[in-house]
């Protein structure tokens, strides 16, 4: 079972006094499109990065194909992680230009393919001979996402590779992912906020919360089986009683309900047809939902209800 | 092409092969959209393509060739108007008789309002 696959367990991570990791225990399959979510500061980039031997565990393993990940030069050409540039170093301005990027990629990964890099900077305009502090977001995530792909790496981490990017190249960056993902069946491994437009392409999400992970599952599998149900609130309250209900808003007598059927769960929808409203939730306030903390369950504060 | 947030991606691929066999645009006995092209068009995961694909499979309207792809099943025109129609009722007459109770509208004037749309009246 755990051929190519890359495993962890049980693995934490403290900054300080500060726990990051709580435990994390994943398994990434190969020949998959993972994407990973979670909200700011949760360690997700901590987590890709301990993932990929770029970090240390503070405890718990990691390993690729059975073997351990940390220092181990056999498992480490398998994994890619193209992190964001930065526009500075420690020591100032990253004047690295992006071709000295390119050049160490191109030396580090033993599957690089460089016409297929030379495809991607030309299909991307990267002036090869530009320092990373001169370009702007979206050119230096053009990078990341050229080295990635070019990099040919059997598990490849994109670390927010659409952040810095306009519509147009965010399509552009799925579309050619797709491509690749159908042509070498490499797996891959997508951290990112902008999670609806991203929701087709991920096969599945995995959510990071509170230090581990929440929740991994089939995106579509997630989607179908949470539903809105709205009406009056008695009969909403009558019809989701036996549900696990994720979220509840309520509007004079106007109650809407999320709910999250159990495998093999349903709802009759038929039966309730012209009393409830039965809808699909968006992915987005499916993770909203269930990345909340302690006090965010009512929903946001307003300035206006302020005492 | 787009695709909807209302349904699922792999049921809306299952209905959008469904509609082009309907209509004349899939003959039976030729290929169908492979996973990846599909992937490639509406720029979606090939796993949930297949799903949808695997659905039509599962129902008969689709036959696999080991190696070749997928093909429309002879007679899959005829299946899928039958299927369409034993779900007719549910799908849409029930629907149709409860927003009408919600509406007052009486018997009469929804079988008047149904007759008048079949003669392909837009307005009453």
């Amino acid at each position: 079972m755990s051929e190519n696959c890359l495993v962890c367990r049980q693995v934490t991570k403290s900054y300080g006094n500060k726990e990051v990791l709580k435990g994390v225990d994943l398994t990434i399959e190969p020949g998959h499109i993972y994407g990973l979510i979670g909200r700011n500061g949760v360690g997700k980039t901590t987590l890709l990065s301990i993932m990929t031997g770029q970090n240390r565990a503070g405890s718990g393993e990691i390993t690729y194909n059975g073997q351990p990940v940390w220092e181990n030069e056999t498992a480490l050409s398998a994994l890619c992680f193209s992190r964001e540039l930065s526009p500075t170093i420690l020591f100032g301005q990253n004047t690295l230009k992006a071709k000295e990027y390119l050049k160490s990629a191109a030396c580090f990964y033993p599957n690089w393919d460089a016409s297929y890099a030379d495809f991607l900077i030309k299909e991307f305009g990267i002036d090869k001979n530009k320092k990373i502090c001169k370009m702007n977001k979206g050119m230096m995530s053009l990078v990341t996402i050229t080295i990635a792909l070019a990099s040919g790496a059997p598990i490849t981490i994109l670390d927010e590779p659409v952040s810095g990017l306009d519509v147009y190249m965010r399509d552009r960056f799925y579309a050619l992912l797709l491509e690749e993902y159908a042509r070498s069946n490499r797996t891959f491994i997508l951290s990112t906020h902008i999670i609806e437009e991203a929701a087709n392409v991920l096969e599945e999400i995995i959510i990071l919360n509170d230090g581990v992970v929440r929740l991994k599952e089939n995106t579509q599998d997630l989607i179908d089986s949470c539903l809105y149900v709205n009406g009056l609130d008695e009969v909403v309250d009558r019809a989701v009683s036996g549900y696990e209900r994720l979220n509840t808003e309520q509007m004079g007598r106007n109650k809407m309900v999320c709910i999250r059927l159990k495998p093999g769960q349903s709802f009759p929808t038929e039966q309730y047809r012209g009393e409830l409203t039965v809808s699909a939730v968006p992915l987005q306030k499916i993770f909203v939902y269930l990345t909340r903390q302690a006090g965010e369950e009512n929903g946001y504060a307003s300035f206006n209800d302020r005492a | 092409m787009q695709l909807s947030d209302e349904k699922s991606i792999y049921l809306q691929i299952e209905e959008m092969i469904e509609d082009q066999i309907l209509r004349g645009i899939l003959l039976e006995e030729e290929r169908v959209p492979s996973t990846n092209e599909l992937s490639r068009m509406y720029a979606i995961n090939p796993a949930t393509a297949a799903k949808g694909l695997n659905l039509l499979v599962e129902r008969g309207i689709l036959y696999k060739k080991r190696g070749i792809g997928m093909f429309v099943s002879a007679g899959a025109v005829k299946q899928i108007v039958a299927q369409r129609k034993s779900n007719f009722y549910k799908q849409y007459v029930v629907g149709l008789a409860a927003e009408a109770n919600v509406l007052n509208i009486t018997k009469e004037e929804l079988l008047k309002m149904v007759s008048s749309a079949m003669e392909g009246k837009t307005t009453l």
